[in-house]
């Protein structure tokens, strides 16, 4: 008798992620057409409005971009503690807050000339964010508390800060009791770039390039890679770990933050409860489909951008955009299922031998 | 002020229901911060299933099935292929909103096809405070009771229990003694999935009672936060679903106790008292193990010895 | 063959990549006997041992029990079959009692917790093994967890118990009382295997040896009785003795690392060292001798800065490096080669090249960017000096032999010329030709004028490398040798503390 076993490779399959990738949205998209059938709709028709209105014209392009700004800057916020081996599931609440933060500047610098209000702005996003990983990454540096469920915590924080201005300090005396901020001065908008991109597609691109060449080229990332390989190899190595941690968590949420700052002076005129639309968890996807490499977000960023978008604008004739979220979602649980395969390969055996392929050293 | 209280054991019991089902999957070694997902998964199932046939019983049913099977995609996926727990979980999070919101496109809105109203112990429910607030509530609540107890039981008295706190503690040396740490993980993902579901099923069948996107409102990261609050214990738990249930029945009734301080501040407490456990608990641990699973979070393959 | 055996492997051949484990290995255990199975490291015991067990299926061979051929699929179907195996690396969970531990895997379906602590210690004291069934496990010292390990065994009814090299984290006392609870066992009718490979509890605790060479069995169920301890050894090294090749001794010069008071904590926090002084000075080889878990593994530590000392001193050349973090002392010329090879000497997931510059990669710096050239150049020039075999360099490490990552590990750190070289357990787990590399390299050291302190459990390889020997016990140097001029037996009563006044330091 024979079964299957995994047996690990001992490195994983060259080009195997993109591979993977691809049976993992080949997957979302049978599921999705499944599902519309079952609603009555032609899943070939709306696949086709959904690709058009996302990356069929120079204004689909547009509004693609802009979708992956957020989703890049969040993927790049995960990646950067993932390549150390730090979960930071708080990039939603650092974005709540960079957007806070941005607002706040916002606020105080209504009067100032608009580059030097969205200079402050972003800078201000940054800090929101960073502030926001404070606890978690003192708590993780100092004492080793885990840090999945503080950032998770502080997601729900940052979100009832953000309800408690909208509802309270920050409501506009002219909303006749709605809870909305004022709109934001005019000058607090980022140029835009052609259709309805807007300037931080380039503030994005740039942040990950940097991070891409840091991560990859430097001494600095060097040592994140050995203190995310080993705690105890980088402390034999004089890697300061608790430092290592600090700078790593709260860069990860100042970028997350910084999304948050962009996405207000991007796309929306005043603060408000969907500033974020779930870019943090999403992001925590993308970061997964990249393996934690800032290169490969900006790659999933764009084309998660591309489902959200397209999965908008098919609630036009009637399908619901929540069909979007089921892709993403399932674009992973197919990336997750095919990179099994990456990492181990599939042999069949007979039943009851070991499978072990190390079995050199248990001599 | 009875209100207030009512309330809390209300609330209460829905947090510790789901809370239950992730303490059963974090025991057995396996985080799921899916509980989101699942428990809307579960809400609009029962919502749906009660719509149609009209009978609020098939409707909790069909929650409890429908959590489990979403839940069991988590163990698919972390169990079985080793997924990281960590993105898996949040992913089914997105997913079961998603999907949810697909499914009860058409009941939005709709009134409920039938309720689980609260249970009618007699003369029992005319005692003062405690009548109303022991037993003038929905089987829910009574449920979660049962499954609190057993749970205890099971986790700390039976042979199953041991096996599945071996597997999520050291899950080679439940391997060596002869259990199958996948068996064991998976059903304890799909007893805690089930668990959710029927957390859902209560906010549809009894609470609101109708089924609206975004219904769950953050509930599911209130039961996460509560397994960890109870520090992985169902009595510890119990005490901090009704402390959590309080501030959820709080929220609603400050401004009738005239008390000047924003309900939406007071709704952070949960979290921010998790963190202080947690950091606590980390403080504490220093020549003690933590009374978190050691296994927590890390996928289990016999081959990689 | 009047009667069938307990326990007969036949023919045994388990083949790896790369290497053959077993090449007919063949090994027969009577009922009521304390068993050794001998043989060095890498001579496939634990490979027998792991096939007996169910956890590996042989390639080609028969496993019979009572005369009954096998056939083994899991561990658990072995254990079902009777046979225990007590791992070196305990399978407990620590937050378990004593009692939860023991009846994992056989408990009823209700478990009623003062009966069953009532029957664990009924079991344990039917055997002369002392527990508390409702302490933590967490709580126990090593000697008490490797007592419940057995209590599982036995709990289950084992009637052939496996120990894998069982005394290795035990002190001299728990290991005679391990002695008397195998000979319990034994008198019970019951079979121990007992690997291992240091001679003396052979000839103390077994009736019958068996020694394997080479994946090869050399000499089947020798009576103890009739053998002593001199013709094993000749038996599990083979022609090549170890004795007489110690390089000549020569005059070393100055004192390179100086230790003197330290004191330290160990990972639970309780005292590890104690006053501990020492000196080693340039072109030699010091070596700390001890049971496993008597403090060289912190003293390795403290002298790497890995752990802080909370008393005492810790000089390199002269300078005070006490709280001095680990980088500087690398630039004072202090290397370590740390016991644990992968997790702390080596990253797990990092490519050869990685690994390779993890000590100097902060020199291939061009502003705050890493050359990639110079640092494929540099690691390029490593392997090939030091005869690492690798795949590309760019791979994990994850697919290189352990003797290939100890290359590699003490080839990077010995590049960097050091003055004084700590060396931690350098060659455990090391096949033969591994060993000699190692050894070899380490002796060139010395002879090139390095300092060199050297923590090993193999005291036969103490006594070929070190030129003084240093013994440790609770955490002290209890004794100091001349390896040249010293009986075993002297040494051994050192290791286990019992002090004779003329040796100590």
């Amino acid at each position: 008798m024979k079964r299957p076993v995994l047996v690990r490779r001992h490195r994983p399959l060259r080009g195997g992620q993109p591979l993977a990738f691809a049976v993992g949205l080949i997957l979302a998209l049978a599921v999705g057409a499944v599902l519309l059938m079952a609603a009555d709709h032609e899943p070939l028709r709306v696949y086709q409005r959904m690709f058009e209105k996302s990356l069929g014209d120079q204004n689909a392009w547009s509004l693609t971009l802009n979708r992956a700004v957020p989703l890049g800057l969040a993927g790049l916020a995960v990646a950067v503690a993932g390549s150390m081996g730090l979960w930071n599931i708080g990039a939603e609440g650092q974005i709540l807050a960079g957007a806070i933060g941005a607002a706040w500047v916002a606020r105080i610098g209504g009067t100032w000339p608009g580059p030097m209000l969205l200079t402050g702005m972003l800078v201000g996003a940054v800090i929101g964010g960073g502030l926001l990983a404070l606890v978690p990454a003192m708590a993780r540096a100092r004492i080793g508390v885990n840090e999945i469920i503080t950032t998770l915590m502080l997601n729900e924080i940052a979100l009832r800060l953000l309800q408690w201005l909208i509802h309270g300090p920050w409501k506009d005396p002219d909303s006749y009791n709605f809870p909305l901020t004022p709109v934001l001065p005019a000058q607090a908008h980022l140029p835009t770039l052609f259709g309805r991109a807007h300037f931080g597609v380039i503030i994005a691109g740039a942040v990950i390039l940097v991070f891409g060449i840091a991560a990859s080229r430097t001494a600095w990332g060097y040592e994140l890679r050995v203190a995310g390989s080993s705690a105890d190899t980088a402390r034999y190595a004089g890697i300061s770990l608790k430092r290592k941690i600090l700078t790593v968590l709260l860069l990860s949420g100042g970028v997350a933050g910084l999304a948050g700052g962009v996405e207000l002076s991007g796309t929306a005129d005043r603060l408000t409860e969907g500033i974020s639309n779930g870019f943090g968890y999403a992001g925590i996807i993308v970061a997964a489909l990249a393996l934690m490499r800032p290169s490969g977000v900006a790659a999933v960023a764009l084309l998660f951008g591309a489902v959200q978008v397209g999965g908008q604008s098919i609630q036009i004739i009637g399908v619901p955009a929540s069909i979007s979220t089921i892709l993403q979602a399932f674009i992973l649980f197919g990336a997750i299922g095919a990179g099994v395969f990456v990492r181990y390969s599939l042999r069949l055996v007979p039943t009851g031998v070991d499978a072990s392929g190390e079995g050199g050293t248990a001599a | 002020m009875i209100g207030l209280l009512v309330a809390t054991v209300s609330f209460g019991a829905l947090l510790y229901l789901a809370a239950l089902g992730e303490l059963i999957s974090e025991k057995a070694g396996v985080l799921n911060l899916g509980v989101e997902g699942m428990m809307a998964m579960g809400a609009v199932s029962a919502f749906m299933a009660a719509h149609q046939t009209g009978n609020p019983w098939i409707g909790l049913v069909v929650g409890i099935l429908a959590g489990a099977l979403t839940g069991l995609l988590h163990g698919w996926f972390t169990v079985v292929l080793g997924a990281e727990q960590v993105v898996s979980g949040l992913s089914l999070t997105i997913l079961g909103l998603g999907f949810a919101a697909y499914m009860g496109k058409n009941v939005v809105g709709r009134p409920p096809g039938a309720v689980l109203a609260p249970v009618d112990w007699g003369p029992l429910t005319d005692i003062p405070w405690a009548g109303p607030v022991l037993f003038g509530q929905a089987p829910f609540v009574y449920l979660a009771v049962l499954v609190g107890i057993a749970t205890w039981f099971v986790l700390s008295r039976t042979r199953a229990g041991l096996a599945l706190r071996a597997a999520g503690e050291s899950a080679s040396t439940a391997d060596a003694a002869g259990h199958s740490v996948v068996g064991l993980r998976l059903c304890a993902v799909g007893i805690g999935g089930g668990l959710a579901g029927a957390s859902g099923a209560y906010l549809t069948l009894t609470l609101t009672p109708q089924w609206a996107e975004g219904i769950t409102a953050g509930r599911g990261w209130i039961a996460v936060a509560l397994v960890i609050f109870g520090a992985w214990r169902p009595g510890r738990a119990a005490v901090g679903a009704l402390l959590f249930g309080g501030l959820l029945a709080l929220k609603t009734r400050l401004q009738t106790f005239g008390v000047d301080f924003s309900p939406i501040l007071l709704s952070m407490l949960p979290y921010v008292s998790t963190i202080a456990v947690l950091i606590a608990i980390s403080v504490r641990a220093r020549n003690r193990p933590s009374p978190a699973p050691a296994a927590l979070g890390t996928a289990y393959r016999r081959e990689e010895r | 063959m009047s009667q069938a055996a307990a326990v007969e492997l036949v023919d045994i051949w388990k083949r790896f990549p790369g290497v053959v484990a077993n090449a007919g290995a063949n090994l027969r255990v009577e009922r009521g006997t304390v068993h050794a199975v001998l043989g060095e490291n890498g001579a496939g015991k634990s490979t027998l041992m792991n096939v007996l067990s169910g956890v590996y299926r042989p390639d080609e061979g028969e496993v019979r029990l009572d005369g009954t051929p096998q056939r083994f699929h899991t561990p658990a179907d072995a254990l079902a079959a009777g046979i225990g195996m007590v791992h070196q690396e305990f399978r407990l969970v620590p937050s378990f009692t004593v009692a939860e531990n023991v009846v994992l895997g056989s408990a009823e379906r209700i478990l009623r917790r003062q009966d069953v602590e009532a029957r664990v210690d009924e079991v344990a004291r039917r055997f002369g093994l002392a527990t508390e069934p409702d302490r933590p496990v967490w709580q126990l010292s090593m000697g008490e967890r490797q007592r419940v390990e057995i209590l599982k065994s036995l709990w289950r009814d084992a009637r052939i118990l496996i120990l894998d090299e069982p005394t290795a984290v035990l002190t001299p006392n728990e290991a005679d009382e391990l002695g008397e609870v195998l000979r319990h066992m034994a008198d019970d009718g019951r079979s121990v295997i007992f690997i291992s490979h240091k001679l003396h509890e052979v000839t103390g605790f077994c009736d019958v040896a068996t020694v394997l060479r080479g994946g090869e069995t050399v000499a089947a169920s020798l009576p103890v009785a009739e053998t002593d301890a001199a013709t094993l050894a000749n038996l599990m090294v083979g022609s090549t003795s170890l004795a007489g090749e110690r390089p000549p001794y020569r005059t070393p010069g100055e004192v390179r690392l100086a230790v003197s008071g330290l004191c330290a904590l160990d990972d639970r926090g309780l005292p590890a060292l104690h006053d501990v002084d020492l000196e080693i000075r340039s072109g030699e080889i010091v070596g700390i001798a001890g049971v496993a878990g008597n403090g060289q593994r912190e003293l390795a530590q403290v002298a790497a800065g890995l752990r802080g000392s909370t008393a005492g001193s810790v000089h390199l050349d002269g300078k005070d490096v006490t709280s001095a973090p680990p980088r500087r002392r690398f630039g004072l010329g202090l290397c370590y080669i740390p016991e644990d090879r992968i997790g702390v000497g080596l990253a797990p997931r990092l490519s050869v090249v990685e690994n390779a510059v993890l000590r100097t990669y902060k020199g291939h710096r061009r502003g705050p960017f890493l050359v990639g050239s110079r640092l494929t150049a540099y690691c390029r020039d490593l392997v090939e000096r030091f005869g690492v075999r690798t795949g590309a360099l760019g791979d994990p490490i994850a697919g290189l032999s352990g003797g290939n990552l100890q290359r590699l590990l003490v080839g990077r750190e010995l590049s960097g010329r050091p003055d004084v070289v700590v060396a931690a357990q350098p060659t455990r787990g090391l096949d033969v030709q591994g060993v000699k590399a190692i050894q070899d390299l380490l002796v060139a050291e010395r002879d090139a004028g390095t300092a060199v302190l050297l923590i090993s459990e193999d005291l036969d390889e103490l006594l070929t490398l070190a030129d003084r020997l240093l013994v440790m016990h609770e955490g002290r140097i209890v004794a100091a040798f001349d390896p040249m001029d010293s009986e075993r037996s002297v040494i051994g009563e050192a290791m286990a503390g019992h002090l004779a006044d003329e040796g100590a330091a």
